[in-house]
């Protein structure tokens, strides 16, 4: 009976031992969406990327699902009803507010050592991540928009390379021909006319995000507008999104049609694969100097994952956004948000425009950080569309504009 | 959806979604756009469905006289059908771009106008394009389901009309088309409801661009559920598009039934 006993005990504890031994090796798996560009090679650096960080973590394992922009966002919008969705999500700047007011993501400022880690990238590009008194994402790459110009155009039409706002339009007139057109804006969005509006001194919302009147359609706003307008019915501004069957800008740049375009990174690596010889340059300055727009990506947690996920996708993300790993990226395109990799030497080789980048990015602005960003934006991109292609006076449209955004933030 | 409709549904996690009443329809009905959106896709129904039935018949009419290489004209005729939309409407947006393939005729090679025209740019131009992408992609459906209907109707059916002395358009009118009068009936329901659900010639050709001017009511839809994340708005639109297309479909079908009874 004692020996019987002492067995039994025996057995008890080997399987105890061994139960607790195979929960300490557990795996935790944690899914990763994300829209990093195959066509670049950015998934293959990140399957790299993976690989690494599961050798120094054997007992996480990251399963990466790549999705496309807007695949992305409907998917996670689906997931709010569902609950279908990933541990991490690295997606475009301006998901944070629409994601929050899904209530689905986590506050990741709780973890105890994001305050380090949040310290270690660009203040500017994180900013897209506070709601309240919380952040809901991390930084993951950023990017502004610079302005890019073909050397040969300007040169043919002896242009010099414009210093101020004012000279960049008063370009545009002298390079118009038959075959080129000054600039291209592919939409009317504050991404796109933003820069032109900040730089000038005006504003879109009041400072605390809550009414529109006095400030789209202020007196400022409504001059740059309308120069926008005068350059477009003159037809020395192209717009694909006011007249769809323009020349969209990548097919534009390739066939030497646009001279002047303001944009973000991925302009420089389409236009030297399309053999364009190329300048650029931080936005010439307005009157109140030289502000562009923040675009970017962060990293994202949500809150239906389990502490363990949780823990293990936090990992995951501080090991994204150290040097080695952003320095990795920004080889193959992904402008880095990690400060030691902006100033990494094989950073700046891989992005030889990542000095012009920098510059920029002092003074870019972020877009406003509101769950109803998308809906303004519209409003303001069909406004200003109407604006510049003269189916309405600048004012009125912008008057327009402005009473639409109002009714929708009251509501 | 009808229950969703009636609330300000909020999708995320663990939100109340309050009850709101008729709240969604008023917003709907009011506005502007979705208003433009009704408008665009009943014109393109309009057009549509009509030209695609009398080309697709004409085709079928056509092929079903010939003798010989019959296969080959049907699986000409069909190939618009199993072509991706999206293909074919990337196609069509290179067609009707300012420096497209029709401008280039237009103005270089036949020299009947002074510039590019700007298809896309203006409402109704952009709105002709999608139609006439509609058009020729729907002609080899319609082509297939009048050919199977034709080769159903009785041959005697001539013959007697034959001897009595018929001719071609009095066989046509008192013979074939009232004999195919079910299978009218059935492709125009099936074409109706097709036009109201179009969304990828004009989600590639324009994208509801220039401000909104070419928007249907899928394509308002999507930019509400997925941009704006209105869900009780766009339930409230799906809704409205459902009882749209219920009322075509009992007015089609009633049409029908009213004649056999007399």
């Amino acid at each position: 009976m004692k020996r019987k006993s002492i067995i039994l005990a025996l057995f008890l504890f080997l399987v105890i031992a061994f139960v607790g031994c195979n929960n300490a090796n557990e795996k935790v798996t944690i899914e990763f969406w994300h829209n990093y560009s195959a066509s670049d090679g950015q998934i293959t650096v990140l399957e790299t990327l993976i690989a690494e960080f599961e050798e120094d973590n054997p007992n996480i394992e990251v399963n990466h699902v790549f999705m496309e922009w807007s695949a992305l966002k409907n998917s996670v919008t689906l997931g709010a009803s569902t609950g279908v969705l990933p541990d991490v999500l690295r997606g475009d700047i301006a998901f944070v507010p629409q994601f929050q007011s899904l209530n689905v993501l986590l506050a990741i400022s709780e973890f105890d050592d994001y305050e380090t880690q949040a310290a270690k990238v660009l203040a500017s590009a994180n900013s897209s991540n506070i709601m309240g008194d919380d952040y809901y994402g991390l930084a993951a790459n950023t990017n502004t928009k610079i302005l890019f110009y073909n050397e040969d155009l300007l040169e043919a039409a002896d242009v010099d390379v414009p210093e101020s706002l004012d000279e960049l339009w008063a370009a545009l007139p002298v390079l118009k021909s038959d075959s080129v057109i000054g600039m291209v804006e592919p939409w009317t969005g504050i991404w796109n006319v933003g820069p032109y509006i900040w730089s000038e001194g005006g504003e879109v919302l009041s400072p605390d995000n809550t009414t529109a009147e006095g400030y789209i359609n202020s007196q400022i706003v409504v001059d740059v507008i309308q120069t926008l307008a005068d350059l477009y019915q003159a037809g020395e501004l192209a717009g694909p999104s006011m007249d769809p069957g323009a020349t969209g800008d990548t097919d534009g740049w390739a066939s030497e049609l646009y001279a002047f375009e303001l944009d973000g990174p991925w302009r420089a690596a389409s236009n030297t694969a399309a053999g364009i010889n190329y300048g650029a340059i931080p936005l010439p300055e307005g009157s109140e100097g030289s502000i562009s727009v923040l675009g970017g990506e962060n990293f994202m947690q949500f809150k239906n994952s389990s502490t363990e996920e949780q823990v293990a996708a936090w990992k995951f993300i501080k090991f994204m956004t150290d040097e080695h790993a952003q320095v990795e990226m920004a080889k193959v395109g992904q402008m880095p948000v990690n400060l030691e990799a902006l100033e990494n030497a094989e950073a700046v080789t891989a992005m030889p425009l990542l000095p012009v980048f920098q510059e920029a990015l002092l003074t870019a602005r972020a877009r406003p950080v509101i769950p109803q960003w998308s809906q303004v934006e519209d409003i303001i991109a069909t406004k200003v569309a109407e604006a510049i292609t003269g189916t309405k006076t600048v004012q009125v449209a912008l008057d327009e504009a402005a009473a639409a955004i109002d009714e929708l933030l009251g509501d | 959806m009808f229950i969703m409709s009636f609330f300000d549904w909020n999708i995320g996690f663990q939100q109340s979604s309050p009850y709101i009443g008729l709240e969604n329809y008023i917003d709907v009905l009011t506005d502007p756009i979705a208003k433009r959106a009704i408008v665009n896709t009943f014109v393109y129904a309009i057009v549509t469905v009509p030209l695609q039935m009398i080309f697709g018949l004409a085709v079928a009419l056509l092929i079903n006289g010939i003798k010989k290489f019959g296969i080959i004209f049907r699986l000409g005729y069909y190939l618009p059908v199993i072509t991706s939309w999206v293909v074919v409407a990337l196609l069509f947006r290179y067609i009707f771009a300012n420096t497209g393939l029709m401008n280039y005729f237009l103005v270089d090679v036949l020299k009947i106008v002074d510039g590019p025209v700007s298809w896309l740019s203006s409402r109704w131009s952009a709105l002709a394009s999608a139609m006439l992408l509609g058009i020729w992609k729907g002609i080899g459906w319609n082509m297939i389901i009048f050919l199977a209907a034709l080769q159903a109707v009785p041959r005697n059916l001539y013959e007697a009309a034959d001897v009595d002395g018929a001719n071609r358009f009095q066989k046509f009118f008192y013979i074939t088309l009232p004999s195919i009068k079910g299978t009218i009936t059935f492709a125009l329901v099936m074409l109706a409801i097709g036009a109201f659900n179009t969304y990828t010639p004009i989600a590639i050709l324009t994208g509801g661009n220039p401000m909104h001017q070419t928007e249907v009511v899928l394509t308002w839809m999507y930019f509400q559920t997925f941009d704006a994340l209105n869900m009780g708005y766009s339930a409230a639109l799906s809704m409205i598009v459902t009882a749209i297309i219920m009322i075509i479909t009992v007015f089609l079908f009633g049409i029908t039934r009213r004649k056999k009874v007399a």
